[in-house]
């Protein structure tokens, strides 16, 4: 046997006393690998001293009445009360929050989330080609008509045309 | 494993004291302080034997038992009826040890010279000896040095002798998170020993050797 297959056993047995027959081929190692052996005396020290640890307990003569007067004085009636209330009420926020989810889900489909548009076509409100502030004019200036847009819009495709012709014919 | 243990746990529990513990649970979720001490009869031993595996004044043990049957009460209103009591109660003393042992400030390291003499006699003769005080002390140094959460695992499994199932249910974590922080405390564990029997080596190769020089 290799040190590391006696270290495998080793955890498995963890340190228990008495190895069985199984592990003939690990006490044989034991016997002649001193890092092995040492590997197990720590290992069987340490579950005996957790062993230590163990110990029963009773509850001495003054524990149930201090109990009952703690409890006597936790200011709760009977634990079926304010506190069921708020284990009811814990339960219920991941129900709350489904509710708002489904509410959202079913929403959006039907467009109630829609932003609206800025300008909406159909309505009697007067499109603004550009505004004063956009075009940094000075305030005195007099704001145009839509005929005096409609005929900027125009002049400038008249332009562009143009543009295109002279650049056809070369 | 401590016979008190194995009597507590759920799987060897009898279908009579199923009954008799659920009939309980019942008449205490609705009121009946009187059931619920009945309840607690039933777990006290095995909630101090696990507070004491962590706390050693006897006193403070039966506090922190008192704050965990006070949370166990406040808490009943949320317990599930048909689920087993014995670990819904486990992992309120747990975290109650839990929050202890996160409030004592842990020991950085233990070394040889830190170790009263019958824990360093007791070291000397590598265990074996009747001095449960002295196995207890060392116990409960090395553990000090180790996470809390660390050290609740490897008592969980080593002292209360729960299953890794058990443990991580207790420590709110998955079954090998459990795992490997039983591995690490154990680890951790064997090092420290191992250091201190390799200190009292060399202490006694010294002392030995001096003795030599004094006669010659």
């Amino acid at each position: 046997m290799r040190c590391h297959e006696a270290k495998k056993l080793l955890e498995r047995e963890g340190g228990r006393e008495g190895l069985s027959i199984e592990d003939e081929a690990l006490a044989r190692h034991l016997a002649v690998c001193d890092r092995c052996s040492q590997a197990m005396k720590v290992i069987r020290l340490t579950s005996e001293i957790l062993g230590a640890l163990r110990e029963e307990i009773e509850p001495g003569p003054s524990f149930y009445p201090h109990l009952r007067e703690r409890l006597a004085t936790s200011g709760v009636g009977g634990a079926g009360s304010i506190f069921q209330a708020w284990g009811l009420a814990r339960r219920l926020v991941p129900a709350l929050a489904l509710g708002v989810l489904l509410l959202v889900g079913v929403t959006i489909p039907l467009g109630g989330f829609r932003v609206p548009l800025p300008v909406r076509v159909g309505q009697s409100t007067e499109f603004h080609a550009f505004s004063l502030e956009e075009l940094n004019l000075p305030a005195a200036v007099e704001r145009p008509t839509q005929d005096q847009m409609l005929a900027f819009v125009l002049m400038q495709d008249e332009v562009r045309g143009a543009g295109s012709e002279v650049r056809g014919s070369r | 494993m401590n016979d008190t243990t194995k009597n507590h746990e759920p799987a060897e529990e009898s279908g009579e004291q199923l009954r008799t513990e659920a009939r309980l649970i019942q008449q205490a979720q609705e009121g009946d302080q009187r059931a619920f001490e009945a309840l607690l009869r039933l777990h006290d031993r095995r909630v101090l034997a696990l507070i004491g595996s962590f706390i050693r004044r006897r006193q403070d043990v039966e506090d922190l038992a008192q704050d965990v049957f006070l949370k166990a009460y406040l808490a009943l209103g949320r317990f599930r009826p048909g689920a087993s009591f014995a670990p819904w109660l486990n992992r309120i003393a747990v975290n109650t040890c839990y929050d202890h042992l996160r409030k004592v400030r842990r020991r950085p390291e233990t070394a040889l010279d830190d170790l009263a003499g019958n824990e360093k006699a007791y070291l000397s003769a590598g265990g074996g000896s009747d001095d449960r005080v002295a196995a207890r002390d060392l116990a409960e140094r090395i553990l000090a040095t180790l996470p809390p959460k660390d050290r609740l695992a490897i008592t969980l499994r080593e002292v209360q002798g729960l299953e890794i199932a058990e443990i991580a249910h207790a420590l709110g974590c998955t079954r090998p998170a459990a795992k490997v922080r039983l591995f690490r405390a154990r680890r951790a564990m064997q090092a420290t020993l191992q250091r201190m029997i390799r200190q009292e080596e060399q202490m006694g190769n010294r002392s030995r050797r001096s003795e030599q020089n004094e006669v010659s």
